[in-house]
Parts: C-alpha cells; structure tokens; sequence
C-alpha cells in the first residue's frame, strides 16, 4: 500500500458524544477509543509494576550475596516479572493499540462486537488482582519461572492456583480480544479498501490475532492440566505418577513460540507505519513485508523445540529445530530491508517517533542477531539459561516490542490527545532509554558467555563488574520512564493543539478526522479508491 | 435495524463462531490428545492443522 486516496471524510463531522461521565463512562464504555485507551494506561500501570520487581531483581543482584530478599522471594520475582510484563504490559499495549488504531484505519465506526470489547479489557484488572494476591498466600507467588515447568509448578503452594487462574482469564481476555479484531478487520473495512490496502499496522494485527486463537487455548490447556494434576489425581506431567513433564515444555512452547511474535508483530506494523511517514516516501516492498509477516507467523509453529535443546531430543529432531528457526531469519530480513530502503534517499527528519522506530531497527536486529547464535544447536547447547539468553530477549521484547510502542504513542498522540506532545521531552526520553537500555543488557552477553545462569539471586565474585554495570544501567533506564510519562500527561493537559493531520508523511484514513478523534467516527464509511 | 445492518451483524456473528470454535478445539484437543496419549502423533496434528488453518484463512482472503 503506498497511499490511501478516499474522496472524503465522512461521518464524523459532528460530536456526538452521548455517554456517562466520569467513572461509569470507563467502566461501561463501549467505545473502541475510550476502550483502547483503558488498555494503554493499564498497560503502562503494569509496565511499572513489573519494572519495581525488575529493579529489586537488580538490586539484589548488584553483588554478590544475599542483599535485600531472600532466594524464594527473589524466584517469585522473576516468575511475576515475566507473567506481568507480557501478559499484562506488552500483549495489552498491543491490543490498546489495535483499539484505537484498527477501527480508524480501515473506516469502520467501532470495533465489530462493543460490548465483547469491554468485557476483554475488563477481565484483565481482575485477573492481575490474581497474580499479585499470590505474594501474600500461603506459600507465597509462583516461583518456578514464567514458563510454569512442572515438577516445580505442580509441587508449588497455593500461589500457583492464582497464577493458573489469571493465566486462564487473561487467555480468555485475549482470544475474545482476538475474535473481536479479526472480524473487524475481515467484515467491517470501507468500500474500497481491499486487504491488500489495508496499513500494514492493520495486517500485522489480522495475523497476531489468527496466532492468539490459535495458542492462547493451548496455554490454557497446558495450565488446565497442571491445575488438575495438582488437585484432582491425574498424572499429565506429575512424573510421580507417569506423566511426562518435557511434554508440558513441548506444549507450552508450542504456545510460548507464536507468543513472542504476538508480541512482535504489532510492533513491526507500528514501525512500519512510522517510517514512510518520516522518510515521505510510501513503504518499500509491501506485498513482501505482507508475505514476511505471514510466513514468520508460519514458521512460529515449528520452532518451538529450540527451547529446550538440552532436554534431550534426538539429534534428527535438533537438526530440524535449528534449521526451521534460522529459516526464520529470511522473512525478518525482508522486513529489516525494506525499512532500511524505504528511508533510502528519503526526505527524513527525525521526530520522536522516527528516533524510536531507528532504535527499534537497529536493537531489534541486535536481538535477532543473537536469536540466531542461539538457534545453532550447540552453541545453545553451552548457553541455555545463561544471561545471554536474558540479554537477548530483552533486546527483542524491549528495544523491540517497547520502542516501537513507545514510537507508537508519540506518534498517534496528536490524534488522541488533540495536542502535540513536547519534542525536547520525547527525544530526552529516546536517548536516555537507549543509552540505559543498552547498559543495563549489553553486559548480560558478557556475563551469559562467562556462563552466568539465569535466575539465580546470588552469583561467583567474577561476575560482579558487569552485573553492577547492569544494575545501574537498570535504575537509569527505569527512570527514563518518568520522562515519558511527564511527556504523555504534559501533552494531555497542555500540548498546542494538534492539526487533523498531524504528520507531513502521515497517508492513512486516520489523519483524516479531526484531533483529538470525534467519540464516534466513519458512521458513513469513507470510499478508499 | 436495516437490512445492511441484520446481515452485516449475522456476518459478524457467523465469523466470530468460527473462531471460536478454532479456540475451543485447541482448548480440548490439546486435552484430549495427551489424555488419550501418542503424543508425538497429537503434535504433529496440531501442527499440521495450524499450518493448513493459516493457509486457507489467509489465502481465501487475499482476492478480497
């Protein structure tokens, strides 16, 4: 797609804001926007909160010994870090985004199924409620790792119990979320504008969400399985009695795999639409950057055993494994090419949310980079759960997934907010993210080739140097989020008021309503040509 | 409601019932499958679905 040409903007010329006020408006709102907006600000709010637990983990890990919490504690912490920044942080962001953006960029007045929309977000505060409730039971929270392997997790108290609870309503929160975005996209698009017009933002999303039906029910079945095995007698993965606890790896990561490029995908759209618009240029390749994201979310499926190479698989199923997941490497590729040509010999400027889609390319690559070390068998062989494999899902899930929310939300801002966000403050919060980012998981390559093992509150004296480097790195990066969050409540409260189109570059419908966006849009649907 | 309405909300409704029962076959399935045992046998079905699912699901779309 290079441009959307429409003949008008139709249907939301008129305010028609009929709805409650103050806390009811939130909680029974069906709105598409007022809905993605509760996701974001959730979102964010989870974001710190397991950003708080990451900063005690640094803590505690900046020398050696045993500081500020105890070992238990400190597993419970990387468990929850985990479980809240993807499920309740990066996938809700995600779906923010979709809220907000699906509906205006393909026309349609809301999201297909309103009310459905408002249930899927308002499950997931309950199901946090869940998760951090685990701290004060018995027993304490989850503290096997996010991953949930059996035997820990079937021998693990009552905090497990919550945890597969939330695990289950947050699924649930998510394939309803999906259903809702797929049949929006495949039913309610303007006349004219066929799939392959579609903003590639919209695409990544239609694809994410088919992954999301797909493995969230297999999540959920893995997870029912344990909480069986632990109170009602089977022996799915209890070994104790028979069952087989490698294969609730195999299954998790048959979810767990796709998971990472549903956290990724929407990312790549958001990217993809950030930089034509910076660059003036339409983006380079979008037939291929449609096929890429495809065939990434095909190939997900049969990756999953990379993993668990020390699990002892045999060497046929290793060879297999290896190969399908460097396979991968082609079609993120052609997205990394694409980018990097659509700027080729374009009229860029670099605004905040170009920084941080620059960012993403060059980090993300990084990250995909080592994913690649890692993919070559025996080379992982050497390195599983070591801190190269924290530093490299870091530079994919942070830089990667992060940046280009972060890109995202300074660059619909304007169109959310009505008003422009303060720049100095944006590129402060780029440049001190990137600098800290880069100090705080940089060292963790150095520390997991001198073979540091991953969740471990207490490490050998050689290991000091680097990890007080990344403690600090932490802490800067951490606060680095302050800027951000001075910049989005400065741009709400007293940001000059943006233009209907805010970015030069910008093509999509979305710049074709006013700002901030009318309560209801595209209730005519506009004709793309 | 108009008529474009009925059949748009009907389209809505019949999209949305194929998608979940996508989700609750992965659900039992995958419950099923190692309640019954096999597997290796039970992954490979699941895989190969899932690939067989993507293809039509998007192929069956691009013409749009």
């Amino acid at each position: 797609m290079s441009s959307i040409p429409h003949d008008h903007v139709a249907g939301h010329d008129h305010d028609h804001a009929h709805h409650p006020t103050g806390l009811l408006r939130w909680v029974t709102t069906t709105n598409h926007k007022d809905i993605g907006t509760l996701y974001l600000w959730f979102s964010f709010t989870m974001f710190i909160v397991g950003g708080c637990m990451a900063l005690t983990i640094r803590t505690e890990l900046f020398q050696p010994g045993l500081q500020i919490v105890n070992p238990e504690f400190f597993n419970s912490l990387t468990t929850l870090h985990g479980l809240i920044m993807i499920f309740g942080a990066i996938m809700p962001a995600a779906v923010g985004f979709a809220n907000w953006q699906v509906p205006l960029m393909i026309g349609a007045p809301d999201m297909a199924f309103a009310r459905m929309n408002n249930w899927s977000f308002w499950l997931l505060p309950p199901a946090v409620v869940l998760l951090i409730t685990s701290f004060f039971v018995p027993g304490g929270a989850a503290a096997g790792g996010w991953t949930l392997y059996p035997p820990l997790s079937v021998q693990a108290g009552m905090g497990m119990d919550l945890t597969i609870f939330a695990v289950h309503i947050m699924g649930a929160s998510s394939i309803m979320g999906s259903i809702n975005i797929v049949t929006t996209i495949l039913n309610l698009r303007a006349p004219g504008m066929t799939l392959m017009k579609m903003p590639l933002f919209v695409w990544t999303w239609l694809i994410t969400a088919y992954l999301l039906i797909a493995v969230m029910p297999v999540l959920a079945g893995s997870v029912t399985m344990l909480l069986t095995d632990r109170h009602f007698g089977t022996s799915f993965f209890n070994a104790a009695g028979g069952g087989d606890p490698v294969m609730f790896q195999h299954i998790f990561w048959f979810f767990g795999h796709p998971e990472v490029y549903i956290m990724i995908l929407p990312s790549f759209g958001i990217v993809s639409t950030i930089i034509p618009t910076f660059a003036r240029k339409p983006l380079f390749g979008y037939a291929s950057m449609v096929y890429a994201t495809a065939s990434i979310a095909i190939l997900s499926f049969i990756v999953w055993a990379h993993h668990m190479f020390t699990v002892g698989m045999p060497a046929a199923g290793l060879l297999f494994f290896m190969y399908a997941t460097m396979l991968i490497a082609i079609p993120t590729g052609v997205k990394v090419f694409n980018w990097v040509a659509t700027m080729w010999k374009g009229s860029m400027t670099f605004e905040t949310p170009m920084l941080f889609a620059i960012g993403f390319i060059f980090l993300f690559t990084m990250g995909g980079f080592t994913g690649l070390v890692l993919a070559i068998t025996p080379v992982d062989i050497q390195l599983q759960d070591t801190y190269y494999v924290v530093a490299h899902f870091h530079y994919v899930l942070v830089a990667g997934s992060l940046f280009a929310f972060f890109g995202g939300v300074y660059y619909w801002l304007p169109k959310w907010a009505g008003r422009m966000y303060d720049e100095k403050l944006g590129k402060l919060h780029f440049w001190t993210s990137f600098v800290f980012f880069n100090i705080t998981f940089f060292p963790m390559h150095f520390l997991g080739l001198a073979g540091m093992p991953r969740r471990i509150p207490d490490y050998a004296t050689q290991f000091t140097d680097w990890n007080q480097v990344a403690t600090v790195g932490a802490f800067g990066f951490g606060l680095s989020q302050l800027i951000f969050l001075s910049a989005v409540v400065k741009c709400i409260r007293s940001g000059e008021p943006a233009p209907a189109k805010a970015w030069e570059g910008a093509d999509t419908l979305e710049w074709t309503v006013p700002s901030p966006a009318p309560y209801h849009t595209f209730e005519t649907p506009p004709v793309v040509k | 409601m108009t008529d474009r309405a009925t059949r748009l909300r009907a389209s809505n409704v019949r999209t949305a019932l194929v998608l979940a029962s996508i989700a609750l076959v992965f659900f039992f399935g995958i419950i099923a499958a190692e309640y019954m045992g096999g597997p290796t046998a039970a992954i490979g079905v699941m895989g190969s679905t899932v690939l067989l699912f993507l293809v039509v699901a998007i192929g069956r779309n691009l013409r749009k």
